[in-house]
């Protein structure tokens, strides 16, 4: 065996994780109005961050640096649905309507 | 759990709180040093004394019960996320969006339920929650699918059961 597998997984996992990012990146340039952008934030926060901080998690091994590691993803999850809720509501309140089909 | 009475709850919910301080102290110092951990103490109490000050260890924000529902809850929600973020993903790519407007009850009975519930809506990718009337929602979803998938009210049922 000349590589490691440890460093293969987190690789993959690096990998999902950026394709996310990617994704929500593309979603924030290509969705229509402020609502759909706002899901694309959405699949950054949760999911892309999530992914590179499991793959770096695996990568340094299982110590108190991957507890700290932990608690980024714990912070994400209280902040990122308030942030977008914020936004949403900002929208809704001040008249925006979301736009319906594929429009360019 | 037994059935506790007002004030019993009330110190076993201030004792958790003051453990969950702790061990948030330790886990970002890392420290053992008697004198450190003594440090560690006075700034834990010091918070302590704040968030005592700032009424904010009231009954219904530090729910007890729900706290070792909480990982399982959290394996849950982090597959609700993965299978909603590849459907968001799958829309992005191929452009097939149909942004919707649609209204979700909820039937959580405190205030915490009720921000937990919207909170999930939100965290999951493809849909967030615009505005909370009492017991109704305002959601902008995605897709029709993801729309569908929220009226299914499992989610809902799920959060309602974390608080029994």
């Amino acid at each position: 065996m000349s590589y490691n597998y440890i460093e293969l997984i987190s690789l993959v996992l690096l990998a999902i994780g950026c394709f996310f990012i990617l994704s929500g990146s593309l979603g924030l340039i290509k969705l229509p109005d402020v609502f759909s952008r706002i899901h694309a934030a959405g699949l950054i926060d949760t999911l892309g961050s999530g992914f590179i901080v499991l793959a770096l998690i695996i990568y340094s091994g299982f110590s108190l640096l991957s507890l700290k590691l932990l608690l980024i993803p714990l912070f994400l999850i209280f902040t990122s649905p308030v942030t977008g809720h914020a936004i949403a509501l900002f929208a809704h309140e001040s008249g925006y309507k979301p736009r319906g089909k594929n429009k360019k | 759990m037994a059935k506790l009475n007002k004030d019993s709850l009330k110190t076993l919910s201030f004792i958790t709180y003051f453990i969950i301080l702790f061990v948030f102290w330790f886990i970002l110092s890392g420290y053992l040093k008697s004198l450190l951990l003594f440090f560690g103490l006075v700034s834990v109490l010091f918070v302590f004394w704040m968030s005592y000050r700032a009424k904010a260890l009231e009954e219904d924000s530090l729910p007890l019960k729900i706290i070792l529902r909480l990982p399982f809850y959290w394996i849950w929600l982090f597959k609700e996320i993965f299978k909603s973020g590849v459907t968001t993903t799958a829309l992005i790519w191929n452009g097939k969006y149909s942004p919707q407007l649609i209204s979700v009850k909820a039937s959580q009975k405190n205030r915490t339920g009720i921000a937990n519930y919207a909170n999930a809506i939100t965290l999951t990718p493809g849909t967030v929650t615009i505005e909370i009337d009492k017991k109704k929602f305002l959601v902008h979803a995605l897709s029709k699918k993801l729309s569908e998938d929220l009226q299914t009210d499992d989610m809902n049922k799920v959060i309602t059961d974390l608080d029994k």
